[in-house]
């Protein structure tokens, strides 16, 4: 999965894909290590969808425009609007109902 | 990391009976309790309904029960499981210690959980709501936080805090006097709501309100949908059947965390179920 790094990096490809899920993470967060295998993979399943991962410590400014508050944090773009949110580990079969 | 065939949480009546209905099925386990087995059961005057056990008193209840384990050679790993994370064909058990457990199965037997979430809670979850002190901490770096500890074991977590945060309130639930190394201020006020808007802003008690970024929530024992992401509850309760199934494939529930009524026979009862569904999932899987 791609890691993004840096805001408008993270801009350009919420605008340009019409479904995108962002897995926020940090280093440091032992349920994001957790969830990322769940996240990968969902990606495996889903093509036609893209799947990228945001580091908080390296971009700040997207943690606090998505007033995310605890990580791991979830977040699913349709036509470049945030569309559904979850926060902390989930199974597999919840994360598939994000993207519908 | 091996994994073993099912990790039982619990070491009252519903623990205890599906460990050793497992052992009998040959089956790799491991045991997670307390070595003082269940304090519901040490602790209870007289049991007069209990197969075989006539007017039992609640010690020698555990004495009977500690004996059993020990002839069938079952034994208590003596720590405290954080979270359940299902993969699908596996589980993670995430340990106090830190370590992790693999299990392709799980059987839940930590008994109810007494009390709901506060006002608030669930609503703040993510923003501004923790249940982990060492996962959030980074998030408050220099802000004001507070913790509610269910049990001296937390103090250690509010310490933790108190290295990376501004502020640490810290509000206990427990009678004993708390000792800290860090710079926590405790406030012996019963905590009742958590307020905010479109995130936390402050905890409010019986006497008073505390403005703070963030409340962490450090409970004795998590509520069933905290300690395993995506199970299906009603109330206090996990959603079950009658062969203690959950909506989450390989991973099973025993005694109160099924549900009322609350008796010791209907637990170990419910144990033994749970063993046998779980021992017949690990042969569907196997095929």
């Amino acid at each position: 999965m791609e890691i993004i790094k840096s805001v408008q990096e993270f801009d350009e490809v919420v605008a340009g894909n019409e479904k995108v899920f962002v897995d926020f993470y940090a280093d440091w967060c032992g349920p994001c290590k957790m969830l990322a295998p769940v996240v990968e993979g969902l990606a495996g399943k889903h093509p036609e969808v893209k799947f990228i991962k945001v580091n908080v410590d390296d971009t700040p400014e997207l943690a606090q425009r998505y007033g995310i508050m605890s990580i791991p944090a979830l977040i699913v773009f349709k036509n470049g609007e945030a569309a559904q949110a979850s926060v902390g580990f989930q199974p597999e079969a919840a994360l598939e109902r994000l993207l519908y | 990391m091996s994994r073993y065939d099912i990790a039982i949480i619990g070491s009252g009546p519903a623990g205890l009976e599906a460990a050793i209905t497992a052992k009998i099925r040959n089956k790799e386990i491991i045991l997670f309790g307390s070595r003082d087995l269940s304090k519901k059961v040490n602790s209870a005057h007289e049991v007069l309904n209990y197969l075989g056990l006539p007017s039992i008193s609640g010690k020698d209840m555990e004495e009977a029960f500690r004996r059993h384990i020990q002839e069938m050679g079952i034994e208590i790993t003596e720590d405290k499981i954080t979270a359940v994370y299902a993969y699908g064909d596996f589980f993670m058990l995430q340990r106090n210690n830190g370590e992790l457990v693999e299990a392709t199965t799980v059987i839940l037997a930590t008994g109810v959980v007494a009390g709901k979430p506060y006002p608030g809670e669930e609503a703040f979850l993510g923003r501004g709501v923790s249940y982990c002190a060492t996962c959030d901490a980074p998030l408050y770096k220099g802000k004001t936080v507070a913790v509610i500890g269910g049990s001296a074991h937390e103090e250690a977590e509010a310490d933790f805090l108190s290295e990376v945060c501004g502020k640490v309130y810290y509000f206990p639930l427990y009678k004993e006097t708390p000792s800290f190394h860090g710079d926590i201020e405790v406030i012996y006020e019963k905590p009742v709501e958590i307020l905010g808007t479109m995130k936390v802003s402050a905890l409010k008690t019986d006497k008073g309100e505390y403005p703070v970024d963030c409340v962490f929530v450090l409970r004795d024992a998590q509520f069933p949908g905290q300690l395993v992401p995506g199970l299906e509850t009603e109330g206090n309760a996990v959603k079950t059947d009658l062969q203690m199934k959950t909506n989450l494939p390989g991973l099973f529930v025993a005694g109160d965390i099924a549900g009322q009524p609350y008796q010791y026979i209907k637990s170990a009862g419910q144990g033994n179920v749970a063993a046998l569904s779980a021992v017949n999932y690990l042969a569907q899987l196997k095929k």
